[in-house]
């Protein structure tokens, strides 16, 4: 347990999967040092395969009783293998004709960018963000034979002492959501850190701050004042990913609601597009409550009266989606 | 010139037999058993050592061989524990123990059918380990028991050879000292079929100890300890093979007799 807990939540109906939270985290912290295959942030589109490639099924987390569970450890393939273009050479000195990558792409992350699921009409997909989740219960931590995985007391960030590690990459494998990365050069593994140096001067992580959909909102769960525990405690509309994983994870998703299925006549069913079994994959039963909410919630803002959780959710000032003290 | 007649002799020894993995179970390898005593062979001073860690160096067919059970060590942490496997099969780890005036050796060959150096992603290097008590037998031999029952580790890295100086007080207490005195060497050696091959790793380290944990030389008997890593099998930190509790190693042991004899 830890005295404090920061956490984050994400509107999966506000993202337009534009990367830009990806790039403002790349930017800042896995361009370099071996780190280049990393995104300790990534967009990917569901249903897809995700980054690394599979990891739903990768294994990973905590069984019924609470023990480890077995997982695997993603190739370099399953990442994406980064390239680089021949910019000079094609387009300074003139040396090749053709402007193209160094290595041949086969996978990377968001590949499957858009294919979603389904025929037309119907077909559906939605964008996914997603960062460590900073969980109660980590797998990273459980596993590390080295404590050299903490939860820090203030505001319950993990992170990896980068003294103690000594690149077992345990934490890799038993991350279920796999976002423990091997750092190949420094034989270290390394993960998102919450942008803690920009958190301990009261600013908002790179990925939160850059949002142009204004996506994500940044608190403490025990803040009830703050948007968290609006979200997740007073409403319920913001879930963990895969709660069945047992990490009990600190970054939370508002569920994508979605048109009426079409049936062949064309017109509406009481169906959505985006299947509910599908979400309940994703989010457990929680999900069946939040759309609930949120559909009536939706429902009191259309008819013009007032709706604390839509007003939230819409986040008017960007600066008040953020509550770091 | 002792120096450059011991490296001729070499080279015509070298010429004479190729590099070619020996077998480890030949019968005149003594089988060492937990708590054994074994002597540190001491190299005369007139025999120049041409490079300090050349595991091809004739003297070690001066120094005798001895060998010792290496099984799967028993598990400390659910991360080990969920890979560990009861069928995990034993092998032999031969080693040699050696001293000059003013340095210690240990020569290490193990039987491992596929060469490991690199770390990637989802790839594991072979590694070796020589486990020495800053005590006496009494402390643990599975990484010492406390900072006031410590053990000194020197860890060899295959892609490099170079040898990590460790200290433990307990499992998961492996801390990386600040001295680095120990430098290794080795040879990949491959036999007609891959069950041939064999690594031979040298470690050493002058006599005299320079800083806090680094094992001391100046005693009549030290336990020692092995342990083996298999990267193809994804061995690191506690999955390994190791030898079974302590062996004491003689630093002084009685002179053998002399050659002919």
């Amino acid at each position: 347990m830890v005295k404090r807990q920061l956490s984050m939540v994400l509107d999966l109906n506000k993202c337009i999967g534009c990367q830009t939270c990806t790039s403002a985290c790349k930017l800042m912290w896995t361009n370099r040092n071996g780190r280049e295959y990393m995104y300790w942030n990534n967009v990917e589109t569901h249903p897809g395969q995700g980054y690394p490639r599979n990891y739903q099924n990768s294994g990973g987390g905590f069984d019924e009783d609470g023990a480890l569970k077995i997982g695997i450890t993603p190739s370099a393939e399953d990442y994406g293998i980064p390239w680089e273009y021949n910019y000079d050479q094609a387009l300074m000195t003139g040396t090749d004709p053709w402007l193209r990558p160094n290595v041949k792409p086969t996978w990377g992350a968001n590949w499957d960018e858009d294919e979603g699921r389904g025929e037309y009409p119907n077909s559906y997909y939605f964008y996914l963000p997603r960062l460590c989740n900073h969980c109660a219960n980590p797998a990273c931590l459980a596993a590390c034979s080295r404590n050299a995985i903490y939860k820090r007391q203030e505001d319950g960030i993990v992170l990896i002492d980068q003294e103690r590690c000594r690149g077992y990459r345990y934490c890799v494998t038993a991350c279920p959501y796999k976002k423990v990365y091997f750092n190949e050069q420094i034989s270290k593994s390394e993960k998102c850190i919450f942008c803690y140096p920009r958190i301990e001067k009261g600013l908002p992580t790179a990925c939160a701050k850059q949002c142009v959909g204004r996506i994500r909102w940044i608190g403490y769960r025990d803040d009830e004042a703050g948007p968290i525990h609006l979200l997740v405690e007073k409403y319920k509309v913001a879930i963990p990913l895969h709660p069945e994983f047992g990490t009990q994870p600190n970054v939370f998703y508002v569920p994508p609601m979605a048109p009426p299925r079409i049936d062949s006549e064309g017109e509406p069913t009481e169906e959505t597009r985006v299947p509910l079994d599908y979400l309940k994959s994703l989010f457990g039963e929680a999900v069946v409550g939040s759309l609930a909410t949120l559909k009536t919630e939706r429902a009191k803002k259309q008819a013009g009266t007032d709706s604390e959780l839509m007003d939230t959710l819409i986040g008017y000032r960007h600066a008040e989606m953020f509550k770091l003290s | 010139m002792p120096g450059l007649r011991i490296s001729v002799i070499a080279a015509a020894l070298l010429a004479a037999q190729p590099l070619a993995a020996q077998s480890l179970n030949e019968g005149n390898i003594k089988l060492i058993e937990p708590g054994d005593t074994v002597p540190v062979t001491k190299i005369p001073d007139k025999i120049f050592l041409r490079t300090i860690n050349d595991p091809d160096d004739i003297i070690w067919m001066r120094v005798p061989e001895y060998r010792v059970d290496m099984a799967l060590a028993p598990p400390v942490h659910p991360s080990v524990e969920i890979r560990y496997s009861e069928d995990y099969p034993q092998q032999n780890l031969v080693f040699q123990l050696a001293r000059t005036s003013d340095r210690f050796y240990v020569r290490l060959r193990w039987a491992d059918p596929t060469k490991n150096i690199s770390t990637e992603r989802d790839k594991f290097r072979d590694g070796a380990a020589i486990e020495f008590s800053d005590n006496d037998e009494y402390t643990s031999y599975m990484m010492g028991d406390s900072p006031e029952s410590a053990v000194n580790i020197w860890y060899w890295h295959p892609d490099d050879n170079h040898v990590e100086s460790l200290a433990a007080g307990g499992p998961g207490s492996i801390t990386r000292l600040d001295e680095q005195p120990v430098t290794g060497g080795s040879a990949y050696t491959t036999g007609s079929n891959p069950d041939d091959s064999e690594w031979i790793v040298v470690m050493s380290r002058p006599l005299k100890d320079e800083g806090q944990y680094q094992v001391s030389f100046d005693r009549d008997t030290i336990p020692v300890a092995f342990a083996i890593w298999q990267g193809a099998d994804k061995q690191r930190d506690g999955l390994k093979l190791v030898s079974a509790d302590w062996i004491i190693a003689d630093m002084k042991p009685p002179a053998p007799p002399a050659v002919g004899n």
